[in-house]
């Protein structure tokens, strides 16, 4: 089934999940790798799949977003306590939104260096951000945070799919509790 | 720049059969090339800078009135792949933006046999600094020896970028530059 409804994930939703879940813990990793390097002409190029995989993590997320609008996904299973429902919740916002200020505050400050910021070794990203010195710091900076923070929260995340016995994990891999 | 430099050691370093009174030579930028080498990990990037405008005086009674002036064209300049290129016309390298040449004018020479160091003063990013080339001169080829008409001047120098502010990518690429420069020069008759 393709569509999410009041009972469980579709095919889409879970497929996005998931494809998401691996693409962004290995850029965690890719990112912390190239991060540490040192470069050269031979691992030059790794920069540039960072920036695309970054690219495909921002497009699932504005697809998920979009989709969800078109197909609502159902409710948290209501079991756990109180408090652990409200840190769900709070938890899946503000992964949606580092899921979008991650790679788009990577973008703006490669935009800012001056240097074009090429995808998949053939296409030219649009500069969104003017070349600035200070842009480029302030907006790495923000993005070795946010990173930080999305790493922090999809711990969270997965301890808390884990925690919960209610169904809620069965429910992401098979579409129903 | 390096090329007038070289101009004035070719004709010094063969002064003792050359001309009584101040020559001028023309660079000829066709033939000649500005080239610079920067260290990037275990790699080497090398690229070229055109030269835009040069003045070359020689006197070879004296060397106090010999001169170089040369003026680099640093928008032009090339690089051994697209993104060093575009990081060393940026902001944080030669900010040809709001720095779109550099200059060097010469101040003293020493003369040997073949060979010469030569001072002077480049100025990039608005910041002057003193530089030191050192030079070899060679007749060009199809000429006669002693043949002061043509010449190749070999020059070679280098620099800290960060001297001038040019200290963009500085945990990528190294801050030394090496300067390699080939000038040929044509006496105006």
């Amino acid at each position: 089934m393709m569509r999410n409804t009041e009972a469980r994930f579709g095919i889409v939703t879970r497929s996005i999940h998931w494809i998401s879940a691996v693409l962004v813990i290995g850029m965690l990793g890719f990112g912390t790798y190239i991060a540490r390097m040192e470069v050269d002409m031979s691992n030059f190029h790794l920069f540039g799949w960072h920036k695309s995989f970054g690219l495909v993590a921002l497009t699932l997320v504005i697809l998920r977003v979009l989709w969800h609008r078109l197909s609502p996904p159902p409710g948290p299973m209501p079991s756990g306590p109180a408090w652990q429902d409200r840190l769900a919740k709070g938890t899946h916002l503000a992964l949606y939104l580092l899921l979008l200020a991650v790679p788009l505050t990577g973008w703006i400050a490669s935009a800012a260096t001056g240097i074009d910021v090429v995808v998949f070794e053939s296409w030219t990203l649009p500069r969104i951000a003017p070349v600035s010195e200070g842009w480029e710091t302030a907006f790495f900076a923000a993005h070795g945070v946010l990173t930080k923070l999305l790493a922090a929260l999809i711990l969270l995340h997965v301890a808390g799919a884990f925690h919960r016995r209610d169904g809620t994990l069965r429910r992401m891999l098979r579409g129903r509790a | 720049m390096l090329r007038f430099l070289a101009s004035i050691l070719a004709l010094t370093i063969w002064s003792a059969t050359a001309l009584a009174e101040p020559v001028s030579y023309r660079l000829d930028a066709a033939r000649s090339v500005v080239g610079y080498e920067v260290g990037f990990g275990d790699d080497l990037i090398r690229g070229q800078i055109p030269v835009a405008a040069a003045d070359v005086t020689l006197d070879f009674r004296s060397n106090a009135n010999s001169s170089v002036s040369v003026t680099l064209n640093a928008a032009g300049a090339t690089s051994s792949f697209p993104f060093a290129e575009q990081a060393l016309k940026g902001p944080k390298v030669l900010a040809t933006g709001q720095f779109p040449t550099m200059t060097f004018r010469s101040s003293t020479l020493r003369i040997g046999t073949t060979t010469a160091e030569v001072d002077g003063q480049v100025t990039i990013r608005g910041v002057t600094r003193p530089v030191r080339l050192q030079a070899q001169v060679f007749r060009q080829r199809g000429t006669d020896a002693g043949d002061l008409s043509k010449m190749s001047v070999h020059l070679t120098g280098a620099l800290n970028r960060s001297d001038f502010g040019a200290t963009g990518w500085s945990d990528m690429v190294s801050d030394r530059v090496v300067i390699k420069v080939v000038a040929r020069l044509d006496r105006v008759e």
